[in-house]
Order: structure tokens, then sequence, then C-alpha cells
């Protein structure tokens, strides 16, 4: 029943991609893929289930219980038919595109079940085993005649991991099964899995770039980096004493390792000031037709201050920023900025004033335009020449000659950096980052905040950071506001709030970021 | 034991940037036409004489290799002298209506409001009105002639420019760059002309090139019809109106015309696709 993976290798049209990688992994254990984006860990998964980009191929072998895999003829759809599903079968990240969405989740699940099967199902067989599968993810029956639109994140996700093992795989292969889902749902699916793993003796190969997953939910793990294995073993060993230069920078970064610490990257918090607050706002309220996603928010910041807005998806933090910068209106409440009030819009504000910078780094640049002529724009707006553009890159850690290439020569770090330079340019006092550290790989993460800290040093400018991770904003923020629903729920310095959180939910969001609640790889029921 | 491994986000591969036999050949095939309405009407003299000893000749006669029409006219050299009158038309309108549907799509898309509106009505109204049904009234009330079929085809051909330049600046006004163009306090002008307008080129000259081959169709159809050029004139449409009499004393007659508006048709629309994917790839992620 074990898994055995023997050299296998990727080569792409450009040459080797992913060096021999070797693994076993025994029934019921899990073996941990961790590493960048680029680091080869996807194209390892992809060609253990044959789904190879085109001009992509493996060699090697992979044996599931005595059976090989056809890993080395990615284009033979027919003996792949007959290998996945019943030796293997694959979780992907992204619930919301992984489902269809204009079928009942319920039938979705049922085709896998009769494929394996190889047959149809009587409909009453057929209900029952939709049934046993959902409930096996702890879904209640009624979530067979769902659409996916219909349902939370967490509950998809749910879903396609039924989907997933409906087909009674011996090998399950998940790739980065909880990034796209809340901090409080993650957990809850990750444990979810642990389960179903050891009842069913499945072995698992979890694909993560976020070492707090691979904490305490898996046995080995293999670090990888630029297509090479750079470090294996145990995952407690590895994670306790890494050997690797890269695995200590990996564990390093970790923003939950560093939860764990205490360690910082900004500078101590600053303490609560009495001067003037640069930004005040009051009672700020907001409805999207009849839904309230701000409800009386308050919040300020103090010149030179790093304060963090901590909420997951839908408790209004984004919006609260998009007032603020003017890219909404909000319905009541107070903006005042410097001791002025703003209107609700973009009518009323200056670029000198605030700058915002975006979650996701592929489509906040022009793609039409070069690096030089987006940051020369944004220096033109405060009558700035575009001869300081290679100063601006300077500053934020890029060299001069960026200025000639397209965004889509640029890493996601590097957009970053080049959006955190517009940003900059018309010298505004307020720089709002939305979930600007989010879609990064967590060591490029630590960079963007050393990045930002520095800045906030060196340039004494203020700075409101929202991130959904109260393991990352902790990390350089000097005081936090906890949102919840369109509401604050809990807001005070940093350290306070971790060290003694008041509200529930607050607690909720303090211990996955330390993942205190992980299970531990053994003596779970 | 390769040394060539992925490092970031660096690209692995660049595309491959050869031109596909198909677009080649209908590169070749556009500028002999090209050449042909550029010059074509040097022959147009010769074309246009009359011989009723030679009138209806058989595609193969000695001189005539594609025959004569009914008034002696030679078949070939009438089709080549027609050239300029197919071609100009078709582009005059597809670039005029893609003009329309620039300034008017991307005002309707990134204003919104109520000017969204008006011109989204508007559009709506030209789209019920059919086009041949349109252009035959129109001709017929103002006399008709070919560039009044001209300006009427560019207003009737300008709703589909203009809703498809303006959900493609809807979905590129979504899109952050345009927030912080925003925050930067840009002029609208520049958000959308310099900004937007770049990333929706692919889309604009993809259906650009379309409506040049769809007015090449309804050019002829309207000549064919009678409306748009005079009688007696060398086009395309034209010939194939007179040709119909003759057409089993002298089938080339009609089916040189016809081929022709369809060759040239599908080598606008091949290398029209061509360009637009082009284009879509500038600016894209190198995979």
């Amino acid at each position: 029943m074990t898994v055995l993976v023997e050299g296998l290798t990727v080569i792409g049209p450009a040459g080797t991609m992913v060096e021999p990688v070797s693994a076993e992994i025994a029934p019921g254990a899990t073996l941990a893929l961790i590493g960048e984006s680029g680091s080869g860990k996807t194209l390892t998964a992809k060609s253990i289930v044959g789904l190879l980009p085109r001009g992509f191929r493996a060699a090697g072998s992979v044996t599931v219980a005595g059976q090989a895999l056809p890993v080395d003829r990615p284009g033979d759809d027919a003996a792949w038919r007959r290998a996945r599903g019943r030796s293997v079968s694959l979780l992907l990240q992204d619930p919301f595109t992984s489902l269809t969405p204009v079928h009942r989740c319920g039938d979705q699940i049922a085709w896998t079940v009769e494929a394996a099967q190889g047959h149809r199902l009587p409909r009453a067989a057929r209900r029952t085993a939709v049934e046993e599968r959902l409930a096996e993810v702890n879904l209640p029956a009624r979530v067979a005649d769902a659409f996916p639109h219909e349902l939370s994140g967490g509950m998809r996700q749910r879903v396609a991991i039924a989907a997933a093992l409906a087909s009674d795989p011996q090998l399950l292969i998940a790739d980065e099964p909880t990034t796209a889902l809340d901090a409080s749902n993650q957990a809850e699916i990750l444990d979810l899995l642990r389960r179903i793993q050891e009842d069913r003796r499945l072995s698992v190969i979890l694909i993560s770039h976020d070492l707090g997953v691979v904490r305490g939910r898996t046995d080995q793990v293999l670090v990888m980096r630029g297509g090479q294995v750079v470090e294996r073993g145990a995952t407690a060993a590895v994670l306790a004493a890494p050997e690797h230069p890269y695995t200590r920078a990996l564990i390093e970064a970790d923003p939950v390792v560093a939860a764990r610490s205490g360690a910082r990257i900004a500078a101590e918090e600053a303490a609560p000031s009495e001067v003037e607050p640069l930004l005040a706002c009051g009672g700020v309220t907001k409805a999207f037709g009849v839904r309230t996603v701000l409800d009386q928010v308050d919040l300020t910041v103090a010149p030179g201050a790093i304060v963090g807005i901590v909420g997951e998806s839908g408790s209004g933090k984004s919006t609260l920023a998009r007032c603020i910068a003017g890219l909404e209106r909000e319905d009541a409440g107070s903006i005042v900025l410097g001791g002025a009030a703003l209107a609700p819009g973009r009518g009323s504000r200056t670029p000198d004033q605030m700058q915002i910078v975006f979650q996701d780094p592929y489509s906040s640049l022009n793609p039409m335009m070069s690096i030089g002529a987006i940051l020369g724009e944004a220096l033109g707006v405060a009558g700035r020449a575009s001869s300081e553009v290679p100063g601006l890159l300077e500053m934020v850690g890029l060299p001069a000659e960026f200025a000639r290439k397209r965004p889509a020569e640029l890493s996601g770090g590097q957009r970053q950096r080049v959006a955190i330079a517009r940003a900059l340019a018309p010298g505004p006092r307020l720089l709002i980052c939305d979930e600007s550290v989010s879609a990064l790989d967590v060591s490029v993460q630590a960079d963007i905040l050393a990045l930002l800290a520095r800045l906030r040093e060196e340039i004494g400018i203020a700075i409101l950071f929202i991130s959904h991770d109260l393991a990352v904003v902790r990390m350089i923020a000097d005081s936090v506001t906890v949102m919840w629903d369109g509401r604050v729920v809990e807001s005070g310095p940093c350290h306070e709030v971790l060290e003694h959180p008041a509200h529930e939910y607050t607690r909720l969001l303090v211990a996955a970021a330390t993942r205190e609640n992980a299970v531990p790889a053994e003596g779970k029921d | 034991m390769s040394d060539i491994r992925i490092i970031g986000a660096a690209p692995v591969t660049r595309r491959r940037r050869r031109v596909p036999v198909g677009v080649a050949v209908a590169m070749g095939v556009l500028a002999v036409v090209v050449l042909a309405a550029a010059f074509g009407n040097l022959l147009f003299a010769e074309a246009m004489r009359q011989d009723v000893l030679a009138s209806t000749l058989p595609p193969g006669s000695p001189g005539h290799p594609f025959g004569t029409d009914e008034l002696g006219r030679d078949v070939l050299q009438m089709a080549v002298a027609g050239t300029a009158s197919a071609l100009v038309g078709p582009v005059v309108v597809a670039v005029g209506s893609m003009l329309l549907g620039v300034i008017l799509g991307t005002l309707a898309g990134y204003e919104k409001g109520w000017l969204d509106t008006l011109i989204s009505r508007w559009t709506d109204l030209l789209l019920a009105v059919p086009v041949l049904l349109a252009a035959i009234v129109v001709s017929g009330v103002m006399g008709g002639g070919y560039w009044v079929t001209v300006a009427l085809l560019v207003v009737l051909f300008s709703p589909s420019d203009i809703r498809i330049v303006r959900a493609g600046v809807l979905e590129q006004s979504a899109r952050p760059y345009i927030e912080a163009a925003q925050m930067l306090s840009l002029s609208r002008w520049r958000v959308m002309f310099r900004h937007i307008l770049p990333n929706v080129t692919s889309l604009v000259v993809t259906n650009m090139m379309l409506n040049v081959a769809f007015a090449l169709v309804a050019f002829s159809s309207l000549s064919f019809l009678g409306v748009g050029v005079a009688p007696g004139t060398a086009d395309w449409g034209r010939q194939l109106t007179d040709g119909r009499a003759i057409m089993f004393q002298n089938p080339a007659a009609v089916f040189l015309p016809a081929l022709l508006i369809v060759v040239v048709a599908v080598c606008v629309n091949l290398v029209g696709d061509w360009i637009g994917q082009r284009l879509s790839q500038v600016g894209e992620e190198v995979r």
C-alpha cells in the first residue's frame, strides 16, 4: 500500500525543471512539499497525476500500492484514466474555481463515484453514496442539492475534498488546499484532512508555501528550491534544526514562527503618542444595498505610526481603506486627515495625502507601460521630473535598469516594490497597504515588510496595514484594530491585543496566528 | 544534470514568434489585392472597352482567360479594375466605425452613468436597424452613391464596435492599476486613453479586421442589389449582378468576382485574428 516515488524528474522545453525526487510515503502518512513559487513543487505534483502542461514530460517512476503510474506518458489519456481515481487524486487550491459552477455539488461527487466504479448507479444508490461522502467531510445531506456559489469557501473546499476522495484513491495530492481560505477555516480543513487520512489509511502529499500548514500535520518534509530538493527529513526534526540555509531563511520568514517567538520586523512598538492624529475616522458607515459593510467605525493613525487592521474577508476592512482613499463613498461619518475633513469620494483628495498599495501585484501595474513610464507618471503628478525614477527605484531596493522593463518581466515581489515606489512618488503622508503582502511567498513577504518598516524609519510615513493574517500584522504594526462583520471589535497596542484578546473573534485570530490549536501529528482520534 | 533551472518568476521559455503558413499565404494574397487596388485603374480604360463582337465568350477564349461578359468586357480585367472599389469602401467603413467605437465605447465604459445609458440605448437602436434594408432606403431617398453608402455603413457598423470597446473598458476599469491611476488624480482623459485604451487595442484591432470582411460582403451585396456603385462601374458586386444573366454562357463572369470576395474576406479574417493574438500577447506573462 506504500507510495514509492523514485527518481521522479520533470523535463520542460528549456531543460530539466525538477531534478530527481525520491520519496516513500506509508499508508496514512503525509509528505509535505515546501517551496516558493517556481521551486518545482507544483510541477512535481502535476507529474504524479499526469497533468503536466504541453511540452513537459516526466521520467522516473511512481508506484502506488504496487501499481506503476504512467508518469512518463503525460499525453496517454487512456492509461491515466485507469490510473487516476483509483490510485491517485488531486485537491486544488481554489474551491471557487475547482468546482463547476453550473452543476449541483452532489452531482459533481457522484460523477467521480460512478467513474471509479465504471458504471452508472441507480438513483437511490447514487444519493446514498453522495450523502455518505458528504457525511465524511462533516457536511449535511442538503449540500448535495446546492450549487457551489451557495456555499461558503470552507464548505466548498469540503465538497472538493469529498469529490477528490469519491474514487477512493490510495494517494491524495493536496496543492495548497487552504491558501485561499480565511484563517478560521484553514485549521478546520487541515484537521478534517488529517482525520479522513487516518480513517482511510490514505497517503497524502501536501504542497504548501506555508510552514504553518506543515507543522504538526505532516510526517516528512521535502524542501524544494529551483527544482532541487535542498533538505528532507522528519517534519519536526527539519523545523527544529534546519540544516540548509534556505530552510532556515524560510523558517525565519514565517510569520507564525515569528508570532511564537515574538520577533518583529519593524522596530519596537511606538508608545501611543499624545500628538494630534494624522488620520481620524469617526463613525464611518457604509452599506451596499441592504447590506451594511461598515457600521460606525472609528480609527486613528498617528503621524509615522504603523496601524494594522485585521479581519477576514467580508469584515469590511478593505471597504474602510477604500473609503479613506476615496475609492468608495461612505454613507455617514467623518474622515479627517491632518486636521482637514475630507468629503466622500476622490474629488476632495490630492495625491500627496495618501496612496494605496493593492493586494495583487499582477494587476496593479498597467501591463502595457514600462516601469519607468509608470513611475515617471506618478512623479509628474507631484511636479517631479522623471530623472528621479532611478532614485525612486533605489529607495524600494530595485536596480535602476528596471525602468526599462515591463511588469510582465518582474516577479511578484518586484512588482509590489514598484507599486510601493509609485505610491511614494507623490510624497503622501499616509500609505494604505490593502493586503499588500498576502499574494507573496513568505520570504518575499518578509522582504516587503522590512521595506515598509524601513520606509517608516527613513521618511516617517504613516502606514495603514490591512491583512487577514494577525501573524503578519503583529510583525510590523504598532497597534492593531480587529474588525468583524463591519464593526471594530477590539483595538489597542499590538502586544496587548495578542496577549490579552478580549473578544472571542480576536482569540480565534490569535490562535490561528500562532497555530496553537494545531493538532499534533500523532494522538488524534 | 542540466544547468537550466527555474528561479523565481524568471521567464522559462520565449514564445516562438513565427508567422503560421496560413497567415503568411493570406498576407501574400492581400498584398497582391492591395497592389491591384492601387494600380488596377490603369487597366480601367482597357477593361471598360466594350466589344460587341466578343460578347459572352466562355472562359479560355484567346485573349480572355476568364471569358467576357455580355458587353464583351474582359472578366479578369474587370475584376482587377474593380478591386479598388471593392476594398476602399470596406476599409473606410471599418476604420471609421472603429474610431466611433473607440470614442463612444470608452466614454460609455469609463464614465458610466447617464452617458453610458445614452450611448448604450443608441447602439441598441442602431442594432435593431437591418443594415441592407436601411442602405437601400437611404440610397433611394438620397439618390445613392458610393460615399453615401460608406457613411451609412460607418454608422450602422459602429454599434458592435461601441459595445466591444465598452465591454473591454469596463473590464479594465475594475482593475487595480486603474484605481492606482485614480489615486494619482490623473485626468479622466489620461486614464481613458493612456491607461485603458492600450489594453483593449487587441480587441479593437481584431474587431476592425473582422469588420473589413463584413463590410466587403455588405458592399458587394449592395452593389449586387443595384445600390451603391453606379451601373457600368468596375466593382465585384456589380459584376455579380451583370454576370448572373449569362451564368450558363460564361460561368466565370459570376464565379470569379464571387471567389475574390470570399478569398479576400477569409484572408482578412485570418490576418486579423493573427494580429489580434499577437497584440494580446504584448504585456502578457511569458510562460
